[in-house]
C-alpha cells in the first residue's frame, strides 16, 4: 500500500469524521466498509455485504418521469439527502430500504431493537419527531403490494411526496430537497412493483452495478443541467462520489493500488464538474459528459480486480476474521 | 441544512478501544519506542491521546497507579489542558500517595474547568491530607456554595452530596477519622500492586482511591452518556448535554468527538470563547477531524469571519475524498449564513 494511502486509510479509521463514532468498533477490519457499521455485532458480514437484494422497479416510459425516477433512484442512495446525524455515518435511504426493498441486517445502536428495526421516532437523528419512547419498529419493505404500504401512492393526492419531505426534513433534519427531488423520490418509489422483482431475490454484489449507479446519477445530473436545475444537479454529482466511495473501500487492499487509483482520478473530474456546476460553467455538462466516456475505460480494470477486492466473499470474509 | 449533529450511534463496551487501536498504531512512529537515528525533535513521542487516557484508566482500576501517571502524562504531552486527564493524574499519585502531586494536578484541572465536582472533591480530601486546613476548608467552602445553588435541582446534585460528604470526613480531625478505614486500604491486593510513594509513610494503597469507582466508567457508561448528549442536543438541552459529555469525558479522555461536541454546545449557548477552545483542543489531537473543522468553521461564519471559514472549507475538502455532507453543510453555512432556528 502507498504511503498516502496508508495514512488516509489509517485517518479515516482514526477518527470516523465525526459521524459513526463508536460504530466502528463492531466490525473490527470491516469498518471501513460503510454497510459494515450497520450490522448488528455477531452478525455474519459476509452475506449481507457481498449480496443485496434486486431491485423491483418499473422506470416510467415517459422521459421527463423516466428522469425523474433516475434522479430518485440516485437521491434515494445518497446520504446528502438526509443531511443532519443520518447523512454523517452515510446513511442513505436505501441503508434501510435496501434496492427499494427492507434490509433485514439493518442495525443501528440506539436506535435499532432487532436487526431489520429502527426507531425514526428518536431524537439520535431527529430534533422534530423524539417521542421519548424506545419503540423500534421493523422496516417496510417498499416493493411490497402498494394496498400494504400505509402511504397512499396515487400521484393526484400528493401524499407520497409529502411523505417523504417530512422524512428528509423532519425525521432526519435534512435541508429542504430541491423540487426535482422531491419529485423524483416520488416517482421512484411510486414505481416500485412486486410484480417486478427478479427471482432470486437477492443477487450478488458487483463491481459494475455500483459503477452503473454512479453513472446513471450522473446522467441524472446531465438531465438536470439541460432544464437548469443546478441543486438537483450537485445532489446527483455527489450521489455519484459518493458511490465511487463505497467502491473505493472495497478496493483497499495494497495490491489493488491501480484501481484505487482510477477512482481517485475519477472522483477528481467529478469534484471539477461539481465546482463547474455550482459556478455556472457552461461546460460542466462537458465535464460531466467525458467523465462518463473515460469512465468505460477504467471500469474494466475495476471489474478484472473485482476477485481480489472485497466484493468477493473468500476475501470479505477472510478480512473478517472468518 | 441545520447544523446536523454528528451520529451519536455506539456501541457496547470496548467499542471505542477498538476504535482506537489502528489509531494507535498509527501513532507509534513515536509513541515512546524510541527514536533510532533520528534526532529528538523529529523522533520525539506523539501519543495518542485519548488511547493514553484509556490505557491511565485500565492501570489506574489495576492499581498499577505508576503506569497510569506515566499514562496520563502521555496523553497531557499531546494534550497538556485537559482538565479531565489532569484529574486522572491527579488521581494516579493519590493512588501512590503522592499527595502533593495530586493536588497540583488538581488544582491546575480546576484552574482549567473550575466546574468539576470530583476534581474540586479530590482537591480538598488532598488538601487535608497535606494539614493544608485553609485551603481545604476554602475548597469546600466552593462546594458548599455550588450545592446550595444546585439546591437538589441539577444535574450534579448528588455527587455534590458525596463530594461535600468526602471533603468533610476529610477535615475531620485524624482520631475521630481513624475509625473509618479507607476501603483502599482494606480492599483485596491486586496482582502487581505499586508500592506506595515511602516517602509518606501511607499504609499499602494497592487499588484505586474509593472514590474512584464513582468515575472510572467503563466504556459502555461512557457510549451512555455519550448517545445522551447527542439526544440532548438534538433536543436542544444544551446544560444536560453538557453535564453527559462531561461523563462522557471521564470515560473517554481527550476523544476529539467528545471535544468536538462539547464545543458544539457550548457555542449554541452563546459562548464562543469556550466554543472555540474545544474545536481547537479537537483539532489540536487530531488536526483532521472532519467534524470538529466543520463547526469550528461555522462559529467564524457566526462571528463573521467568512475567510476563516472558508479555509476550513478548504481544510474539510483536502480530507474529504469522494465528497462528504460536512462539507455541504459549512458550505451552505458560508453562503447563506446560519439557518434559522
Amino acid at each position: 500500500m502507498d504511503r498516502a494511502r496508508a495514512a488516509r486509510i489509517l485517518k479515516t479509521l482514526r477518527w470516523p469524521a465525526f459521524a459513526g463514532f463508536l460504530l466502528i468498533g463492531a466490525v473490527g477490519p470491516l469498518a471501513v466498509l460503510h454497510p459494515a457499521r450497520w450490522l448488528a455485532p455477531g452478525a455474519d458480514p459476509v452475506g449481507p455485504l457481498t449480496s443485496t437484494f434486486a431491485e423491483c422497479a418499473r422506470p416510467p416510459a415517459d422521459p421527463k418521469d423516466a428522469w425523474l425516477f433516475e434522479v430518485g433512484r440516485a437521491a434515494f442512495r445518497t446520504p446528502e439527502l438526509l443531511g443532519g446525524q443520518a447523512a454523517r455515518a452515510g446513511l442513505a435511504c436505501d441503508s434501510c430500504h435496501q434496492a427499494g426493498r427492507r434490509n433485514p441486517d439493518f442495525f443501528f445502536p440506539h436506535l435499532s431493537g432487532a436487526p431489520g428495526t429502527a426507531d425514526v421516532t428518536a431524537a439520535l437523528f431527529s430534533s422534530h419527531r423524539d417521542d421519548g419512547i424506545d419503540n423500534p419498529k421493523r422496516i417496510p419493505d417498499l416493493s411490497e403490494p402498494k394496498a400494504s404500504l400505509k402511504v397512499p401512492q396515487d400521484p393526484a393526492s400528493g401524499a407520497l411526496a409529502h411523505f417523504i419531505h417530512g422524512q428528509i426534513t423532519e425525521e432526519f433534519d435534512g435541508a429542504e430537497p430541491p423540487p426535482a427531488v422531491l419529485a423524483g423520490l416520488a416517482t421512484y418509489v411510486r414505481s416500485l412493483d412486486p410484480a417486478a422483482c427478479p427471482t432470486p431475490a437477492r443477487t450478488s454484489l458487483r463491481v459494475a452495478d455500483q459503477v452503473d449507479d454512479a453513472r446513471r446519477a450522473v446522467r441524472a445530473a446531465l438531465g438536470a443541467l439541460d432544464r437548469r436545475d443546478a441543486p438537483t444537479a450537485v445532489l446527483m454529482i455527489e450521489g455519484a462520489r459518493w458511490r465511487l466511495g463505497l467502491i473505493d473501500e472495497r478496493y483497499a487492499a495494497p495490491d489493488l493500488a491501480d484501481a484505487r487509483e482510477a477512482l481517485r482520478s475519477a472522483d477528481l473530474d467529478l469534484a471539477a464538474a461539481l465546482t463547474a456546476v455550482r459556478d455556472g460553467d457552461p461546460h460542466a455538462a462537458v465535464r460531466l459528459d467525458l467523465w462518463l466516456a473515460r469512465s468505460i475505460a477504467w471500469t474494466p480494470r475495476l471489474e478484472r480486480e473485482e476477485p481480489r477486492s472485497l466484493y468477493d466473499p473468500a476475501r470479505l470474509a477472510a478480512a473478517a476474521g472468518r | 441544512m441545520t447544523t446536523p449533529l454528528p451520529i451519536a450511534a455506539s456501541l457496547a463496551a470496548g467499542a471505542l478501544i477498538l476504535l482506537l487501536t489502528p489509531m494507535s498504531a498509527a501513532a507509534s512512529g513515536g509513541g515512546g519506542l524510541g527514536g533510532g537515528a533520528l534526532p529528538p525533535s523529529i523522533s520525539a513521542p506523539s501519543y495518542d491521546p485519548a488511547a493514553e487516557y484509556q490505557r491511565g484508566l485500565a492501570a489506574l482500576k489495576d492499581g498499577k497507579f505508576k503506569d497510569a501517571e506515566r499514562s496520563f502524562g502521555n496523553a497531557l504531552s499531546v494534550d497538556p489542558k485537559n482538565p479531565d486527564t489532569l484529574f486522572m493524574l491527579g488521581m494516579a499519585r493519590a493512588g501512590r500517595g503522592d499527595e502533593k502531586g495530586a493536588a497540583k494536578a488538581y488544582d491546575k484541572s480546576l484552574s482549567i474547568d473550575p466546574q468539576q465536582v470530583p476534581a474540586r472533591r479530590e482537591y480538598a480530601v488532598a488538601l487535608a491530607k497535606l494539614g493544608q486546613t485553609d485551603k481545604a476548608q476554602a475548597q469546600l467552602a466552593m462546594l458548599q456554595q455550588k450545592a446550595a445553588s444546585c439546591a437538589g435541582s441539577c444535574p450534579q446534585a448528588a455527587e455534590l452530596t458525596a463530594a461535600l460528604t468526602a471533603a468533610q470526613a476529610a477535615m475531620t480531625p485524624p482520631s475521630a477519622a481513624s475509625s473509618s478505614v479507607p476501603a483502599a486500604a482494606t480492599a483485596p491486593q491486586s496482582a502487581t500492586p505499586d508500592a506506595p510513594a515511602p516517602s509518606t509513610g501511607a499504609p499499602p494503597n494497592p487499588t484505586p482511591p474509593k472514590t474512584l469507582s464513582l468515575l472510572l466508567t467503563d466504556p459502555t457508561s461512557g457510549d451512555g452518556s455519550y448517545v445522551d448528549a447527542v439526544r440532548l442536543i438534538n433536543l436542544h438541552r444544551y446544560h444536560d448535554a453538557l453535564d453527559s459529555l462531561a461523563k462522557a469525558r471521564v470515560a473517554f479522555g481527550p476523544h476529539p468527538d467528545v471535544l468536538t461536541y462539547t464545543g458544539y454546545a457550548w457555542r449554541k449557548l452563546g459562548d464562543y470563547a469556550r466554543a472555540e477552545a474545544y474545536y481547537r483542543e479537537a483539532l489540536a489531537i487530531a488536526p483532521t477531524h472532519v467534524g470538529a473543522t466543520e463547526y469550528y468553521g461555522e462559529l467564524m461564519v457566526e462571528r463573521g469571519d467568512l475567510a476563516g471559514a472558508r479555509r476550513m472549507l478548504a481544510r474539510i475538502e483536502a480530507v474529504c475524498t469522494f465528497g462528504c455532507v460536512e462539507s455541504e453543510d459549512l458550505r451552505r453555512w458560508i453562503e447563506h449564513g446560519p439557518p434559522a432556528s
